[in-house]
C-alpha cells in the first residue's frame, strides 16, 4: 500500500506482521475497514500531511457507523472491466447492500463469484446506499457503513 | 506498539458499548476470564442475565473474575460475589488471551493437541464454552443434540487483528464487532 498508495475511503483488511504492530492491506473483498484519508489527496498537497501516510507506513483505520461521501466505489461492472469489452456502469440505488470489490473499493457486486474465488459468494456487506452518485453531487456515492 | 502493556486477560485499545448486567449462578461459581464471551438467559426477576456463552453472544465480559491484576485492590473477587459483570458489544480493539489454543476435536478426544492457527483477517465466533475461535463447527462436532441441530456457527462477532505468537506475549488482537 505505501508504493501503491490508495484512495480516500480504500477498504482494507487486517495482514499478518512480523511485528508487534497492526497491519492493513488492500481488501480483497474481505473486510477490516476502510482508511479515512487517501495517500496522497489534492487537500493535502503543500500541508504536514503532504505524502506523510506512505512515507512513514500509517493510515487511520475507520469501523462502525459512519456516513461519508466517496469516490472509492467500482464505476464499472467486474464483468467489464476483466472482460475488455465496452465498461458497462454499475447503477446504485439507494438502500442498496454493498460490500468491497476484489481490490477494495464499495459496489454492489459479489466480485469472488465471478473471478473464481473459492470463498464466493462474498456476503461480507458492510454498508448501504444513502445517495446514488450523480452530477447532483459530483458523482460521489454517500454510504452508511456497518462495520 | 513494541512497549504495549499485556498484563490482563484483555487489554483494551479502542473501546466500544459498555455495560453491566448480572451474571447467572454458573459464572459466579466457576468463574471467568476477561474477554470471555456471555449469553443472555431469562431470568424470574427483573434484571438482565448473563451466562457463559455456548457460541451465541451478548458480547465479553470485559474483566475476569479474579485477575491477578486486581488482587489487593478494591476489584478483588468483587464480581462474582456481588454478581455483576461489565459486558463489551459493538466495535471494540482488544487484545486478549481468551482464545481457544487448540481444535475442538483434539481437546475433546484426548489425542495429541493440535493448535490452532491464526491469520490476520481470520473471522472469529465464540467456541462452546465462550472463548474466542475461527472453528465454527464446535456446534456439529460437540455431539450435544441442542447444539447440532444449529449446524454451524456462523454468528461472526469479529476479525483476527493480531495473530498470537511470542512477540505479543501470546495475546492475540480482535477488531470486535457485535
Amino acid at each position: 500500500m505505501a508504493t501503491q498508495g490508495w484512495v480516500g475511503g480504500q477498504g482494507v483488511r487486517w495482514a499478518d506482521s512480523t511485528q508487534d504492530e497492526f497491519i492493513v492491506t488492500f481488501s480483497d473483498g474481505i473486510y477490516g475497514g476502510f482508511l479515512l484519508w487517501g495517500s496522497n489527496e489534492p487537500s493535502d498537497q503543500f500541508t504536514s500531511m503532504t505524502g506523510a501516510q506512505p512515507l512513514y507506513g500509517y493510515g487511520t483505520f475507520c469501523a462502525g457507523g459512519w456516513i461519508i461521501a466517496t469516490i472509492a466505489f467500482e464505476q464499472f461492472t467486474y464483468a467489464s472491466r476483466t472482460g475488455g469489452g465496452p465498461l458497462v456502469p454499475i447503477i446504485y440505488t439507494v438502500g442498496q447492500r454493498v460490500l468491497f470489490s476484489l481490490r477494495g473499493l464499495f459496489t454492489n457486486e459479489d466480485e469472488w463469484t465471478p473471478s473464481g474465488d473459492p470463498r464466493a459468494p462474498n456476503t461480507y456487506f458492510i454498508g448501504n446506499v444513502v445517495q446514488a452518485p450523480a452530477p447532483e453531487n459530483n458523482n460521489y456515492i454517500v454510504l452508511q457503513t456497518s462495520i | 506498539m513494541s512497549d504495549q502493556t499485556r498484563t490482563r486477560d484483555s487489554v483494551i485499545l479502542v473501546k466500544g458499548d459498555a455495560y453491566p448486567v448480572t451474571v447467572d449462578g454458573i459464572l459466579a461459581t466457576q468463574g471467568w476470564l476477561g474477554g470471555q464471551g456471555v449469553q443472555w438467559v431469562a431470568s424470574a426477576l427483573d434484571e438482565f442475565v448473563v451466562t457463559q456463552s455456548n457460541g451465541y453472544y451478548a458480547g465479553f465480559m470485559l474483566w475476569g473474575s479474579n485477575e491477578s491484576s486486581d488482587q489487593f485492590t478494591a476489584m478483588t473477587e468483587n464480581q462474582p460475589y456481588y454478581r455483576f459483570g461489565t459486558v463489551g458489544a459493538g466495535g471494540w480493539h482488544i487484545l486478549t488471551t481468551t482464545f481457544e489454543k487448540y481444535t475442538f476435536l483434539s481437546r475433546k478426544s484426548g489425542g495429541p493437541l493440535v493448535p490452532l492457527v491464526y491469520h490476520a483477517s481470520d473471522r472469529l465466533v465464540f467456541s462452546i464454552r465462550g472463548y474466542w475461535t475461527k472453528e465454527i463447527t464446535e456446534w456439529v462436532d460437540s455431539g450435544i443434540p441442542d447444539l447440532v441441530v444449529r449446524g454451524l456457527n456462523e454468528y461472526y462477532i469479529g476479525f483476527v487483528t493480531q495473530s498470537p505468537s511470542a512477540l505479543t506475549n501470546f495475546y492475540m488482537g480482535i477488531q470486535v464487532s457485535i
